[in-house]
């Protein structure tokens, strides 16, 4: 027992339950005041958020930190999902067999960190945003939500805080969202749930499809929606060089779930979802969603479809490429033509996350880690971006890109937020988008080459290389530097004096760089135990295939 | 699979007789006490040619208690509690089965877990119902003496009369073992609900209601005892045992599957499938939003019990080739139905109308899941594995019903209250609920997410164990044989169907939730809606309700499914 070994309930109480049921009550008591009661109160409600964010924060860390330094507690390596840590499990409905099943690995612990970590960026960033006694306990409800579906390891729980994470989002939109707020919340809404009910028909497949002699199953139906069991049975059958499940209906159910988690990330054409609810959102909002919400897709992937089927995700190679090929030149490319700052930010995350895919499609295990590494990076860097076009729609009033001009000399804190922002997404050596970009790059090469593949296909990402730099170096040039007449103030401002940033938005932007520059510099931090995990996966599941025959 | 049942014959033993049949005779006990109770006086009796007057309650003069307007309805709701409490203790220990036979030893009425389970649905719904329309409805104070007054306390009790009547009709087409007695307790439920719908005979609209649904349920209903006289014609007998034997020897013969076919048509109506649906939007958008929760719900609940009693136990599905006829009409029918149901709600501006098409969409949910049950395979072999599936079908549908109680007539609640300032016909009268009463606009977007099927709220554990029904019936024999895509069942075809269109519900649910929190309210709507402390009672217990069966779907499914082996063991 090393010092402050972490018991199993370490998970549901502090990281599910604590956030989702303060902010329930948190709400339920706010919603008994009068508006003015509320008013007065905010300031209390936000401070209650952010220490309840703060202890789940000190809380992920320390796991980290045990995990990692304090060395007898546990090790990364050689970690499978028959050895999870943290692993809990409770009967929830028997007859079934759902349970609720908690758990981390190295896929997943990541992004409860990340989640973690945001939450009370988010609050600080956000600080003066009105309406406060229910916004902050949205945003809670929001995190609660998020690490529930990175942490479940039962399907029917996993879908639960799937499809849970839209209501607290659909309502960040539309109750502090810009002028089209409710055509983007409805969207965004309607636009998910579509895609994750397709997949939902596709997980209850699986289910009757497994054998009933499993264990975990429900004393009902004999099945269980135990993810590990699952997949342990998925892994014996391909193992064997067949098929799971067969090959027609392996394909179809590939399909079916890939929807669901496509239109999450999303990859184009599934995307027009996102710059409507982002350019929407508040920042708050903005900064969980592309920070975390849209991970939700690619941990999906990992998690799912492509444990179970990865015959099926070898067959689909060719257009999983196509599909982050297109999302990546299409992102970049779209970019260009934005004059919304934020419309422009969240364009560019689509192209990002076409990255993500290039990365899972090169069936390698560097493209995967790339893939892994850079959910996390783009998780620490675009909540930056939107946090700094909050910053200038919350001061300026404004983010059309022509209409301010050389506001370096007006505001140096937040031009300078942007610039570091902006150069740490555009992949500058040092900052963390450049590892997980250079991974997917010598990835993405060896793939090409050792598979046979036409050396075309890295067109696409050099072009988006230089593409990236010009809509980068381009909105930021005509934002902060050009034109400076010091004297002359954007308009959207009516003569007022120019502000900068207050002193909270200050501190987040700062923890912010930090951690991209940590991440840049020192990756193994985070990219050891991605790595071993993908190595474990590829012994585990895809060595068994690839060397089987495969293309 | 069938456990102990023990019969009772009428009128032979008598207490027996009463232990087994009690919720229903607290109804009838019920029915008398709001017949009497509001009408009791001062009045006297004079013996005839002396001065003496004996106190003689019936008339005369009311005491405070008596013209008490909101008596008749606290009297109701608490008639409907004790029934359905009875109900619910009855499962407690084991339910006792019993069959009241006639003195030919013929089983009448059947006691057990199956119609007791739909009990508490009738029960509960129409419990919440009168608890809901204590205050809304139309009523003077107590102080008001007048005969308008005094003839407004009268329609109070009519209407809870009716309420009461509607109860004990459904009750009997829950225990009904003979498909007369079902008829008898369908027409009984019918008859009182057409004049709960027209109730409110000063507006046009209840009016319009009342006629368009009584003439079209009115027709259903000929048609459908039509189609019993077929079926009596065909083997001379309507106990369901002896139905289902003849349909198991000679069931492809063409004059079952018309009277089939036109049954079909008499409980379609009341499940309002489409194309008998027609009537069902105006009628709830007439009628007193309770009273069209109650259509919603328990109505709905007691229409599904018929066809689940029909095609499913008399046409019984062990005649492999004979269930496949009706099976594929029934196929098209969801179909159709949830997705005209789904089209026509996206359409409609009215939130009574649109819930309307949305109970449809959730009649071709079910209706699909019915469907599944008749493409069973019941080949030797498969019999276990079949029947395991029948009963997860059915728990689906007891599931669904059960909780529909709790999401849909709690959204016609929240309408109810509306319509006491004479909103509720419009979408914008709902606009900027959120500011003029906070709660009130939480419940219904709690309501409204459940219809989406939204986790974790028990509208999307009844979609799921409805889709998991039905794709467990479409993977039964891919299980058995080799897996190919091409041998999962047709029926697979519904539950994507059912997912697609359940993604397109979610427009116009969502939509209540915006006008509710977007909107700005119309003119002349300020301030927070009126009290109505009972209704608000029940909304309350709704939410709760909707919530607690969602997070915690564990007890009501194990009730749902001892119901459901019930019904599946009677095979």
């Amino acid at each position: 027992m090393g010092v402050g070994r972490l018991t199993t309930d370490w998970i549901s109480l502090p990281l599910v339950a604590l956030p989702i049921f303060s902010s329930l009550v948190l709400l339920a008591f706010v919603a008994r005041l009068s508006p003015a009661a509320k008013e007065h109160i905010g300031g209390n409600i936000r401070l209650v958020s952010l220490v309840i964010s703060l202890v789940m924060l000190a809380l992920t860390t320390a796991m980290f930190i045990g995990a990692n330094f304090i060395g007898d507690m546990h090790d990364w390596t050689g970690l499978n999902f028959s050895q999870l840590n943290y692993y809990e499990r409770y009967d929830w409905i028997e007859s079934l067999g759902i349970h609720w099943t908690v758990g981390m690995d190295a896929l997943s612990f990541p992004m409860v960190w990340l989640t973690t970590f945001l939450l009370p960026i988010t609050i600080v960033a956000t600080w003066h945003e009105k309406n406060a006694a229910t916004y902050f306990p949205l945003i809670l409800l929001m995190g609660g939500a998020l690490i529930g579906v990175f942490v479940s390891l039962d399907l029917f729980m996993f879908y639960v805080f799937w499809e849970l994470t839209l209501i607290p989002m659909f309502f960040l939109i539309l109750k502090w969202g810009g002028k089209d707020r409710k055509y983007a919340s409805q969207k965004f809404f309607i636009y998910t749930f579509t895609a994750s009910v397709i997949m939902l028909l596709g997980l209850v497949t699986v289910y009757f499809l497994q054998p009933e002699d499993l264990p975990h199953a429900g004393k009902w139906t004999g099945r269980t929606f135990d993810i590990p069991t699952l997949i342990a049975h998925a892994q014996s059958a391909n193992a064997s060089g067949e098929w799971f499940l067969g090959e027609s209906l392996q394909k179809i159910l590939f399909i079916m779930l890939m929807v669901g988690f496509l239109v999450k990330l999303p990859s184009v054409p599934f995307h027009t979802w996102l710059p409507d609810a982002h350019v929407q959102a508040p920042t708050g909002g903005s900064m969980l969603l592309a920070g975390v919400m849209l991970k939700m897709g690619a941990y999906g992937m990992f998690r799912l479809p492509l444990a179970l089927f990865p015959h099926a995700a070898q067959h689909f190679q060719f257009w999983l490429l196509t599909f982050g090929m297109v999302s990546l030149v299409w992102g970049a490319v779209v970019c260009l033509g934005q004059t919304n700052l934020k419309k422009m930010v969240a364009y560019s995350s689509v192209s990002h996350m076409g990255v993500i895919l290039i990365g899972i499609a090169t069936m390698q295990p560097l493209g995967w880690a790339a893939a892994l590494f850079m959910m996390f990076a783009h998780g620490i860097i675009s909540p930056m971006l939107f946090a700094v076009c909050g910053a200038f729609k919350h001061h300026y009033h404004s983010m059309e890109i022509g209409a301010m001009r050389g506001m370096a000399k007006h505001s140096p804190w937040l031009a300078t937020s942007m610039m570091f922002a902006w150069m740490a997404s555009l992949g500058l050596p040092l900052l963390a988008g450049f590892v997980a970009e250079l991974m997917m790059f010598l990835a993405l090469w060896h793939f090409l080459s050792s598979e046979g593949w036409s050396v075309l296909w890295m067109v696409g990402p050099a072009f988006v290389l230089a593409v990236t730099a010009a809509y980068y170096l381009w909105s930021m040039q005509r934002t902060i530097f050009e034109g400076g007449d010091e004297t002359q103030p954007p308009e959207s401002l009516h003569g007022e004096a120019v502000p900068d940033i207050s002193d909270a938005e200050k501190g987040a932007m700062l923890i912010m760089a930090a951690f991209t520059i940590l991440f840049g510099v020192m990756p193994w931090i985070a990219l050891d135990m991605m790595h071993d995990w993908t190595l474990d996966f590829f012994d585990a599941f895809l060595i068994p295939i690839l060397t089987g025959g495969g293309q | 699979m069938s456990g102990h049942v023990s019969t009772v014959e009428p009128f032979s033993q008598g207490s027996d007789l009463i232990t087994a049949l009690a919720p229903e005779f607290v109804l009838i006990i019920g029915l008398f006490t709001l017949m009497i109770v509001p009408n009791m006086g001062d009045a006297t009796f004079r013996i005839p040619l002396t001065q003496v007057r004996l106190p003689w309650f019936f008339g005369g003069k009311r005491r405070n208690l008596e013209s008490d307007p909101r008596l008749p309805g606290l009297l109701a709701t608490v008639f409907f509690s004790i029934a359905f409490l009875l109900c619910g203790v009855s499962f407690v220990n084991g339910m006792a089965r019993t069959e009241i036979v006639t003195p030919g030893g013929t089983p009448m009425l059947k006691v057990d877990e199956f119609s007791r389970m739909f009990e508490l649905i009738f029960f509960g719904a129409l419990a919440l119902a009168s608890a809901a329309s204590v205050n809304r409805f139309p009523a003077t104070s107590r102080a008001d003496r007048s005969p308008n007054g005094l003839y407004n306390n009268r329609r109070q009790i009519d209407f809870y009369i009716l309420l009461i009547t509607t109860g004990l009709g459904m009750s009997i087409v829950a225990l009904a073992q003979d498909l007369f007695m079902l008829f008898i307790g369908l027409e009984l439920a019918s008859f009182s609900t057409y004049v709960l719908v027209a109730f409110i005979k000063e507006s046009r609209e209840g009016t319009e209601a009342g006629m368009k649904y009584f003439i079209v349920g009115s027709v259903a209903s000929g048609v459908g005892l039509y189609g019993l006289s077929l079926l009596y014609l065909w083997s001379g007998s309507l106990q369901f045992a002896d139905l289902s034997v003849a349909f198991a020897e000679n069931g492809l013969e063409p004059l079952p599957l018309i009277a089939l076919g036109l049954l079909l048509v008499g409980f379609g109506f009341k499940v309002s499938a489409a194309p008998f649906h027609f009537a069902a939007p105006d009628a709830y958008a007439g009628a007193a939003a309770p009273i069209a929760g109650v259509l919603a719900t328990a109505s709905k609940a007691m229409g599904v019990l018929g066809l689940l009693r029909i095609l499913l136990v008399v046409a019984s599905p062990e005649a492999t080739d004979g269930s496949a006829v009706w099976l594929i009409a029934l196929g098209v029918l969801s179909v159709i139905t949830m997705t005209w149901g789904n089209l026509a709600a996206l359409g409609s501006t009215n939130p009574k109308r649109m819930l309307a098409y949305s109970s449809v969409a959730h009649a071709g949910y079910m209706l699909a899941a019915i469907t599944a049950i008749g493409a069973l395979n019941w080949e030797s072999g498969y019999v276990d594995s079949s029947n395991d599936a029948a009963l997860a079908v059915v728990t689906a549908l007891v599931f669904h019903l059960a909780v529909l109680v709790c999401f849909k007539l709690g959204a016609f609640l929240v309408l109810s209250l509306l319509e006491a300032e004479k909103g509720g016909h419009t979408l914008s009268s709902l606009g900027g609920l959120a500011k003029r009463d906070p709660f009130l606009a939480v419940a219904m977007f709690v309501f409204m997410m459940s219809l989406a099927g939204v986790p974790p709220l028990s509208g999307f554990v009844s979609k799921l164990l409805v889709i998991m029904g039905i794709v467990k019936v479409a993977l039964l024999d891919v299980v058995a044989t080799d897996l190919s895509f091409a041998d999962i069942h047709w029926v697979w075809y519904l539950a994507l169907l059912m997912v697609i269109n359940s993604a397109i519900s979610v427009f116009y649910y969502l939509r209540i939730g915006l006008v509710m929190y977007f909107h700005e309210p119309e003119e002349g709507r300020t301030g927070p809606l009126p009290a109505g402390r009972s209704v608000r009672f029940a909304i309350v217990l709704c939410v709760l309700t909707t919530v607690y069966f969602g997070v915690g779907a564990g007890q009501l499914i194990a009730l749902c499914e001892s119901a459901a082996n019930a019904l599946v063991g009677a095979w």
